[in-house]
């Protein structure tokens, strides 16, 4: 199944829910699902050109750069600009240029480019490690040993620097002294950025020696950071001799543990020394924050940590002071251009929807792991640190996405892992999807793979003449991880037709339309957590399909949808039943998690997550995949269900018994052998792609881990659809569940279009 | 009373009054102050027996006024009962007073120690003990700011502590120590016997002193000691590149106190600097032209009532503070000096400290090895009883007193002494004489603990020239000097000067007036035994805790502080030095005195320039250091053979004397050492040798030793006499 839009996508790391957009603002309107961007700012291209100059741009205050849609004369060397139609002089050097002769970012090829700036080099990235120290002995061993192993992973010259905390937080120093060196915070108490400064010896009234704190020009060497090839062996030594977190814990109590009070330190620290100059702070944490600001739960036990039941009847005591805590934090964060990344290592819950604004607003990494013994948190981290191609961290920072438009366009906002520039200018509508009202966001953390949706609205005055075509401009300003600063300028151009031309409908790419529309909901779910979301997406479904699709007036058979319509449907039901809209049989750290990933992934990662894929193996054909349903469950193979978070191997009741008799390692049997090798081949391929590593279930039918399994199917076989005389339909599963199935919903869908259509 | 039972030596316990008037109006009339000084715990010298220690069946105690059986009771009934020295009340006495039931014989009450020794130390049966003793706990708080980095305090301090782990009582393995240094900062060490190298914490936050961890910081001496020695190699590098010049000492003591305070023990300060940083941080508050004002003594009084609060709060803790200063620049030590005050402490200061000077280093060194080995008792209560009739009306020393006779000793510091006045309240005819019990209840060294007991008595008159006959001028001077400091304290420098002279004046005017006839009228006289007092009130008046002239207030608050805490002898050759002719010597000058740790000192010489001669060599102890004076005219064999240098080539100013190679240098290098170890023992004190030429400009500083001389505004003695004339008389 080759598509189109996946081309696009592999050129300029974009897909559009609309391919081709109507004239009138009012006719766009009913066609429901907004225009829409899935964007990967800096998806890795090796035939990426990299130019090494500053880009050309349109006078202010377009500022839109030189790109392929300009109109060029080469006689005069004027350009027009597309999106302004101001006419520009060619600088100097841009002399020699003719026709066949252009330069990189005038060909038609690459309307993505990258530029390097000429700006000097920044700092090389800085990492500073927050470590909890509350945590049993295997796992703080297991969480030293990798993060000792990830100082080789640094380029020789960054920068690091260390916080340890348990009841208070420990600021250490890495200079080579006469023995480790560390400054004390305390736990319960919430420091100003002031007295962190002072704190750590450099206030102006202090005899210490100048370090010119938050003066720009920041010194590489210092008490506190030092480049990792500089400190590599006091950094080991003193993570090597770190204890658990001394404090006595009482009977019946959790560890003392301030996390917000050590980030709160974080962040003012390298506030002091750094500003905007591309810093990740990596708390590493084993529980809830029990101690000072962010508490996320009381110490004692028998205080249980809040439950989404406890959120929606604002019962927690915690909860609105931890989030106006935590929202802070990230606000200042994310203004210094921190990047905050969040490893739980905990079978419980350790704060992180309170704390996920650290992560939202930063465009950090958030890993939830039982355990730092376990591979999800051991290979995770490390595939963070991992480098691209040219062997540089795939890693940018301190970036900002600015969005150009057509005047045919407004932008409506963007839903991602970023925090608004707040830059309001014409191209911005008044109509906010997401963070709106700014034509620019700032994201302290990029990588490679950071996918953003990014949402418009066709222009109240559409000029006819004109209008066959409108324009986007997507520019990445960003720290490179090698220190240079980089730009990233993707132009699309789209055409504009009349609003009811079939092309319209022909060009809908409904994978990405449906990702588009997850994030909204997923984003409004967030806000105001109830049904009110699900009654949205119903109401837009229909609305849509009252649009698009083929049918006579209450006539639900005679319902017939496009092409490019046909799943999305599908898409929607299996989103309402996501778990990242259904809450409540997860707890509140693994929604907020959930969120956080499907916030930064592509198209195909979030299509994953939404709707899982299903793979069939089995003697009779080559492994297939198979609908998501209960009907293909069946006794004599082995399934294996991808959801993104989860990899799941089923083993159907004939393979299981067989498997559990131990054929697979007996001679004759080397078919059946490979049939158990090759699903789990698959996973193992998979997993080699995934940056954050999926929790891996291997299961059998009636297994308990098959449950896993059973919530992602449809339940088109559930006990109130089984056969009327108690029987059930042969070697298939029936799924206990009030769910409506796929079938139910698409009737009720069909009903509801046809009969409301006016 | 039995002629063979003998009041405690003079060091441990003396009168001012030998014969107690019968009643108040007699004291009234003979004007002598009725104080007893008393250093129940003294430092016990190499030659001094020990202090029996008894654990009697049953400490036999008086049934009403709970004194303890001492020499001094008498027995009744057949020597079954005896009859308290205190209330008079008649108790049981146990069995095995009488009889033997081991060996089945009579038991001889002579052999019985508590029955014959005044001093004596009983260990506590369990009643006394609530919960285990104290061990012996040092918290070391020590400033790591630019200038105790730069002179070398800290290093030095290091290695002696290094040096002396071995000697720091550490019964049973039960004493901690920990460390606290601190400039802007306080830092704190993680000394974990699991460690290999100590770790540092900083705290910063001053204004709301936290400790940085739970144990750790003050941990088993015993358990610890690799990391612990691993901890004083390093730490004299460890701040070595430091420009910080604060000091924030309230807030490193509110760290020690949280650190502590839950067993108690001793905080050691080594403090270089004024304490110039943090909550009551204190000012350079020096102000010259207030001396010789009356504005001078608040330049002596505390300048933040929180030193004192804080010191109470330690002593409520049973935690004593002592303190070591650094500063050649005004410390305050007025204020610094309310610490060890009101804690048991001691203050110990080498001002313009230069560790690179061999001479600093080693008295630092010496006093603080001795200051970390020698025993001390910890968490004590002392109270004093006395003969109904006579009562406690005030005491003085460093301690925080609980009730009038009763007074809370964190650490019973051997170098303390104390000083009571008391009352005569009624009529004492009945009485033969009177007695004065302490006992201090303590834990020892060895962590058991126990009580020291001393009882004083002292017999009745009726008769004022018994009284008088049997006062003592030294107790006088040194109850009257501490009596004085704390006036200076409290009130103002003229009035302590007024209260030494009014003294004397009124002792040699109530003589008089009872004693003299009228043709004597225009003559001073005064009882043989009391001939020293004019001259010890005078040697006091010039002494530089209370004299004229313009002394900087540290120096004067720190000669208070001697004069306060100081053993009796130790107190006397502060007011009153010993100078010694050490150009002639007789046969066995400076040689040893066989069977003992002395050597033969040579007679003393009154404080009178007149007394010495043109060619004199002198050297002159004033407690606190040994002064050579060498005269112009010194015969330069004996300069030779004791400096190896001519006279021209010797400098004035501390110094170390060459190894003797002949036999006069070794007489003086022995009566230098035993000086030196003597003061050692007996006061942690190690003085320093200071050459000081006739001609040199440090000439004025022995000369102010010379009481007996006219110096600035004050009377030569003569002078002094005949002033004290005018105010007898007229
Ligand atoms: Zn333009
Ligand atoms: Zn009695």
């Amino acid at each position: 199944m080759s598509n189109p839009f996946e081309e696009i996508e592999d050129r300029d790391g974009i897909r559009l829910s609309w391919n081709v957009w109507p004239s009138s603002k009012a006719e766009a309107n009913k066609y429901i699902v907004p225009i829409g961007a899935l964007y990967t700012p800096l998806k890795e291209k090796p035939d990426l050109p990299s130019l090494m100059y500053d880009p050309i741009t349109c006078k202010p205050p377009c500022r839109a750069i030189l790109n392929p849609y300009c109109q060029i004369d080469v006689n005069s060397k004027m350009w027009i600009c597309p999106f302004c139609l101001q006419r520009n002089q060619f600088p100097p050097q841009y002399r020699e240029m003719t026709t066949n002769n252009l330069p990189a970012e005038l060909l038609g090829a690459y309307t993505t480019i990258e530029y390097v700036l000429t700006r000097p080099a920044s700092l090389p990235p800085i990492f500073l490690y927050v470590v909890d120290t509350c945590l049993e002995e295997d796992d703080l061993k297991a969480l030293k040993e990798s993060i000792t192993q990830s100082l080789s992973l640094l380029p020789p010259q960054a920068l690091v620097g260390l916080i340890t905390f348990g009841t208070m937080t420990y600021v250490h120093e890495l200079e080579n002294n006469e023995c480790p060196k560390s400054v004390v915070f305390r736990g319960n108490k919430e420091y100003t950025s002031t007295q962190i400064q002072s704190f750590l010896g450099l206030s102006a009234s202090s005899n210490m020696r100048q370090q010119n704190p938050g003066k720009g020009v920041a010194p590489v060497n210092n008490r506190f950071f030092m480049p990792v090839q500089q400190c590599e062996f006091t950094i080991s030594n003193i993570i090597e001799q770190l204890q658990r977190d001394p404090w006595p814990v009482k009977p019946e109590h959790r560890p003392l543990r301030c996390t917000g009070a050590a980030l709160a330190v974080a962040s003012g620290l390298l506030e002091t020394y750094f500003q905007n100059s591309g810093a990740r702070i990596m708390l590493f944490s084993g529980g809830p924050c029990t101690e000072g600001p962010g508490m996320v739960v009381g110490p004692e036990l028998r205080e249980p940590i809040r439950s989404h039941n406890d959120l929606v009847k604002e019962s927690d005591k915690h909860y609105k002071k931890a989030i106006k805590f935590y929202n802070g934090l990230a606000k200042r964060a994310a203004e210094k251009g921190q990047v905050i990344d969040i490893f739980a290592g905990c079978l419980d819950q350790i704060g992180l929807q309170e704390m996920k604004n650290l992560v939202n607003d930063t465009g950090g990494y958030m890993i939830l792991s039982d355990s730092f013994t376990t591979a999800i948190f051991k290979q995770s981290f490390i595939r963070i640190l991992s480098k691209d191609s040219q062997g540089f961290l795939n890693m940018g920072f301190n970036a900002v996405l600015e969005v150009q438009t057509s005047k045919e366009l407004k932008i409506c906002g963007l839903i991602g892992s970023a925090v608004s520039s707040n830059k309001k200018n014409a191209c911005v509508s008044e109509t906010e999807i997401g963070i709106g009202g700014t034509c620019a966001w700032k994201f302290c953390g990029i990588t490679n793979q950071t996918t953003v949706g990014v949402y418009f609205e066709i222009a109240n005055q559409v000029n006819q003449q004109n209008a066959n075509r409108g324009l986007m401009q997507f520019v990445t300003s960003y720290q490179h991880s090698s220190g240079q600063y980089r730009l990233r300028v993707t132009t699309v151009s789209r055409n504009i037709v009349s609003p009811n031309s079939n092309e319209i409908i022909s060009a809908f790419d409904q994978e990405a339309a449906a990702v588009l529309i997850s994030r909204i909901a997923i984003f409004k779910a967030d806000i105001d957590n109830g049904p009110d979301v699900m009654k949205w997406l119903d109401r837009i479904l229909i609305r849509l399909c009252q649009k698009v699709a083929n049918y006579m007036k209450d006539d639900p058979e005679s319902f017939v949808l496009p092409n490019s319509f046909s799943i999305y449907p599908q898409f929607m039901f299996h989103l309402r039943r996501s778990q990242f809209l259904q809450v409540f049989n997860n707890s509140p750290d693994e929604t907020a998690y959930y969120r956080h990933v499907i916030f930064g992934e592509d198209t195909n990662n979030s299509l994953i997550m939404i709707q899982p894929t299903l793979m069939s193996y089995s003697f009779s054909e080559p492994p297939t995949p198979v609908l998501l349903d209960s009907v293909s469950m069946k006794p004599d193979v082995i399934l294996l269900l991808d959801t993104y978070f989860h990899i799941l191997i089923w083993h159907g009741e004939t393979i299981a018994a067989w498997r559990k008799e131990g054929y697979q390692d007996q001679p004759g049997y080397e078919n059946f052998k490979n049939l158990l090798e090759t699903p789990k081949m698959d996973a193992q391929e998979i997993l080699s792609e995934r940056l954050l590593i999926p929790r891996y279930i291997d299961c059998d039918q009636g297994g308990s881990q098959a449950r896993f399994l059973l919530s992602k199917l449809n339940p088109s076989q559930t006990h109130m659809t089984s056969g009327g005389y108690g029987t059930t339909a042969p070697n298939a599963q029936t799924i206990l569940t009030d769910d409506v199935s796929l079938q139910i919903f698409m009737s009720h869908l069909k009903k509801l279009t046809v009969s409301r259509a006016s | 009373m039995q002629s063979e039972k003998k009041n405690p030596s003079n060091q441990y316990c003396c009168s001012t009054l030998n014969a107690v008037p019968q009643n108040n109006a007699l004291l009234q009339k003979s004007k002598i102050p009725f104080g007893l000084v008393f250093a129940p715990y003294k430092n016990i010298g190499p030659d001094e027996p020990e202090v029996p220690v008894v654990s009697p069946e049953v400490i036999v105690r008086c049934k009403i006024c709970r004194a303890y059986i001492n020499p001094f009771v008498t027995f009744v009934d057949q020597g079954t009962r005896w009859k308290c020295n205190i209330c008079h009340v008649v108790n049981d006495l146990p069995a095995f007073y009488s009889w033997d039931s081991k060996t089945r014989q009579a038991v001889d009450r002579n052999t019985i120690p508590e029955l014959n020794s005044s001093v004596i130390e009983f260990v506590a049966t369990q009643e006394y003990t609530r919960g285990p003793p104290q061990p012996v706990v040092i918290m070391f708080v020590m400033d790591v700011s630019f200038q105790s980095i730069q002179s070398g305090m800290v290093a030095t301090a290091a290695r002696t502590i290094l040096s002396t782990l071995d000697s720091i009582p550490n019964y049973d393995n039960r004493t901690k120590i920990g460390f606290i240094t601190y400039d802007s900062t306080l830092h704190f060490y993680n000394l974990n016997s699991n460690l290999n190298e100590p770790q540092m914490l900083v705290v910063s936050d001053l204004e709301d002193i936290f400790i940085p961890a739970p144990d750790d910081l003050l941990v088993n001496l015993s358990e610890s000691r690799s990391v612990i020695e691993s901890f004083l190699n390093k730490l004299g590098n460890m701040h070595k590149s430091t420009q910080n010049v604060n000091s924030a000492l309230p807030a490193a003591l509110t760290a020690a106190n949280k650190i502590i305070g839950q067993i108690g023990g001793k905080i050691a300060i080594f403090q270089s600097n004024i304490p110039n940083c943090g909550k009551n941080a204190l000012k350079k508050r020096e102000d010259p032209s207030l001396y010789n004002t009356s504005k001078e003594s608040t330049l002596l009084q505390p300048a933040d009532n929180w030193y004192k609060e804080f010191a109470l709060d330690c002593s409520r803790k049973q935690i004593c503070i002592d303190t070591f200063i650094f500063s050649g620049q005004y410390t305050d030590i007025a204020t610094l000096s309310t610490l060890p005050r009101f804690t048991g402490g001691s203050i110990y200061f080498y001002p313009g400290f230069d560790a690179s000077r061999a001479e600093d280093a080693n008295k630092f060194s010496s006093e603080l090895s001795r200051f970390l080995s020698k025993k001390i008792g910890l968490e004590a209560v002392l109270r004093i009883r006395s003969t109904r009739g006579v009562s406690v009306k005030a005491c003085y020393g460093n301690f925080f007193l609980m009730a009038s006779d009763l007074v809370q000793l964190p650490n019973v510091n051997p170098d303390n002494c104390y000083a009571l006045e008391a009352s005569i309240d009624k009529d004492l005819t009945s009485e033969p004489y009177i007695c004065f019990q302490g006992a201090i209840l303590h834990t020892s060294n060895n962590g058991e603990r126990r009580i020291r007991v001393f009882t004083n008595i002292i017999p009745v008159t009726n008769n004022l020239t018994e009284v008088f006959a049997n006062a003592d001028p030294r107790a006088i001077a040194a109850f009257t000097a501490k009596k004085a400091v704390e006036r200076t304290i409290t009130d103002k420098l003229e009035d302590a000067r007024n209260l030494i002279i009014n003294t004397c004046i009124d002792i040699m005017g109530a003589y008089k007036q009872a004693f003299t006839s009228s043709g004597q009228a225009s003559q001073l006289l005064i009882i043989e035994n009391l001939a020293l007092l004019p001259v010890l009130t005078q040697a006091l008046l010039k002494n530089i805790a209370f004299r004229r002239g313009n002394i900087p207030s540290d120096i004067r608050s720190f000669a208070l502080s001697v004069l306060y805490g100081s053993p009796i002898e130790n107190a006397l050759s502060y007011i009153y030095s010993k100078l010694y002719a050490i150009h002639i010597l007789d046969a066995n000058t400076g040689l040893p005195i066989p069977n003992t740790s002395q050597v033969y000192m040579p007679p003393r010489i009154n404080l009178s320039m007149q007394r010495m001669t043109q060619d004199g060599i002198y050297l002159l102890d004033n407690s606190q250091h040994i002064i050579i004076w060498l005269s112009r005219g010194s015969n330069p064999e004996l300069v030779n053979a004791l400096f190896q240098k001519p006279y021209e080539a010797i400098a004035s100013g501390k110094t170390t004397l060459p190894t003797p190679n002949n036999d006069y240098a070794t007489r003086i290098n022995n009566i230098i050492e035993f000086i030196r170890k003597d003061r050692l023992i007996s006061y942690n004190n190690s003085p320093y040798v200071y050459i000081v030429k006739e001609d040199d400009n440090t000439r004025g500083w022995f000369i102010s030793h010379m009481v007996e001389d006219k110096l600035d505004s004050e009377l030569s003695y003569p002078q002094f006499l005949s002033h004290l004339r005018e105010q007898v008389i007229l």
